[in-house]
Order: C-alpha cells, then structure tokens, then sequence
C-alpha cells in the first residue's frame, strides 16, 4: 500500500529552513560555547534534511556521519578541554562595538547575492527535473570519472591526521 | 515544488551568518564554528544547482563529498592548533595571540 507523504515538501523546506538558520544564529550566539557546539550540530542536521530534499541521500548521511558524528564530537572534547578560560564573559567582552558592523558586511553580502539570485529567478529553474538520482549513481562516477582527486583526497586526509598529531603531541 | 532560488537564498543567508561571526567573534572555537557554516552553505549550492541544472549527473555531489571530508581535516587541524594556543597563551581569544606582532 503506498503512503502518500502527508507534507508538501515546500512547507518541509519551511520547516528546514527555520531550523537551520535559528541553530546556526545560536551556534554564535549561545551564551555558553558548549551549547553553540549543539546547535552547530542541529543546524548540520538541517542542511542533511536540505541533502534528502535535494535527492542527495548519500551526502545526507555522509553529513551526519562526519559532522554531527565527529566534527561535532571533537569540538566538545576541545572545549572540554580548554573549558577553564573560555567562559564567555572572558573572550566575549569588547564585540559589542565590532558587531554592527560585522552585520552590515554580513547583511549586505548576503542580501547582494539573494538579490541578485532573485533577478536571475526565472531564467533559473523553478522545479527540479524527473528522475531520481540513487547512491549506486555516485560510486562508479567516483572510482571511474574522478579517481585522482580520491586518491589526494586520500593523502590528504593522512596528511592531516599526521599533522593535527603532531601539532597536539606534548613535548616533554 | 521548491524553486532552485530557494536553495541559494538560503545558502545566502547561511553566508552571511558565518561572515558575521569570522568577523566579530574573538574566541578562537567560534571562528571554526562560522567557518563551518560557510563549507555549508557552499556545499548546499554545489547539492542544488547539480539537482536542477544537471539532473543525470553527480558531479555536484562528487565535489560536495570532496569538500565534507575537507572540511572534517580542516576541524580537526583546526582545533589541534586552537589546543596548542591555548597551551602556549592559556586563551583562545584571537586578539591576544600577538606574538609575532613588532
């Protein structure tokens, strides 16, 4: 028996949008850091919700795996373990007079593109094409089309490893 | 349906939130949040126009995976070094790591 989906998919977008957008405010914004790292997260899963609206289940759960699995994570055991100095009322003190104008860049850049994105409106497509893309489109694309910059990738990522090991060892 | 203009609005918005706090935090965690923003609101823009400007293909998603994990090495370089600052000068906050200034 085929289940209708009860919610148009503009008002899941809504929904989305709220979410996102509301976390990632508090993830600056939060008095205490560690709630900003939660909210960091709820707005991460947000944009996983934008990844399944977008037909794009595979970066949907790469997103929670990454970020909310371990970005996310490593981010609360950093401010665990510097928990001592950054109550806010220490490192905070002193924005109040660079934060307008940090909102006028900020409003004005964001404003500039959503307007110009608006203009172009309708030579952009308003509704996305048939067909469904699935996870099994994205592996042979990946391995076949694009495997050098897996293989960077790759080196990369140990590079990186290797280097925030290094940056972290205690020298005694 | 969703309008592609949708995506990038919100991605725009997602910008500028992350803009606002690369330019007015101080403390060196907040910066790496704002940072990850912006990957975000990248990556939802690279998702969407791949959706509805190329429908068969991936590539907009290829890159998107390319970017999380460059992202993921980036936080955790990131906050390696935010632990050694913290180290050195016992403070996160930017303004205070001057060593190097004359």
């Amino acid at each position: 028996m085929e289940v209708s989906l009860a919610v148009p998919p503009d008002a899941v977008f809504i929904v989305l949008t709220v979410i996102t957008l509301l976390a990632a405010i508090l993830a600056l914004q939060a008095k205490e850091l560690i709630y900003g790292a939660i909210a960091l997260g709820v707005s991460f899963i947000g944009i996983a919700g934008f990844f399944i609206l977008l037909d794009a289940p595979y970066l949907a759960m790469l997103q929670i795996a990454i970020y909310v699995g371990a970005v996310v994570v490593l981010i609360l055991f950093t401010i665990m373990l510097v928990r001592r100095d950054v109550g806010e009322e220490v490192v905070e003190r002193g924005e109040r007079g660079e934060s307008a104008a940090g909102l006028w860049i900020a409003g004005l850049l964001a404003v500039a593109i959503a307007g110009v994105a608006a203009l172009a409106g309708p030579n952009l497509a308003s509704s996305p094409p048939p067909g469904v893309l699935s996870v099994s489109d994205l592996g042979p694309v990946l391995v076949t089309e694009y495997p050098v910059p897996l293989i960077i990738l790759a080196l990369l990522l140990s590079a990186a490893l290797l280097g925030a090991l290094m940056l972290a060892k205690v020298e005694r | 349906m969703v309008a592609l203009v949708s995506y990038i609005i919100v991605s725009a918005a997602l910008l500028g939130i992350g803009i606002y706090g690369l330019s007015v935090k101080r403390n060196a965690i907040r910066i790496l949040f704002a940072v990850e923003i912006i990957v975000n609101a990248a990556n939802i823009n690279f998702a969407a126009f791949t959706r509805y400007l190329n429908p068969p293909g991936v590539t907009g998603q290829v890159i998107v995976f390319y970017s999380i994990a460059a992202s993921a090495m980036e936080a955790a370089v990131g906050l390696a070094l935010i632990l050694v600052a913290f180290r050195l000068n016992s403070s996160i906050d930017v303004r205070k790591m001057d060593k190097l200034k004359g």
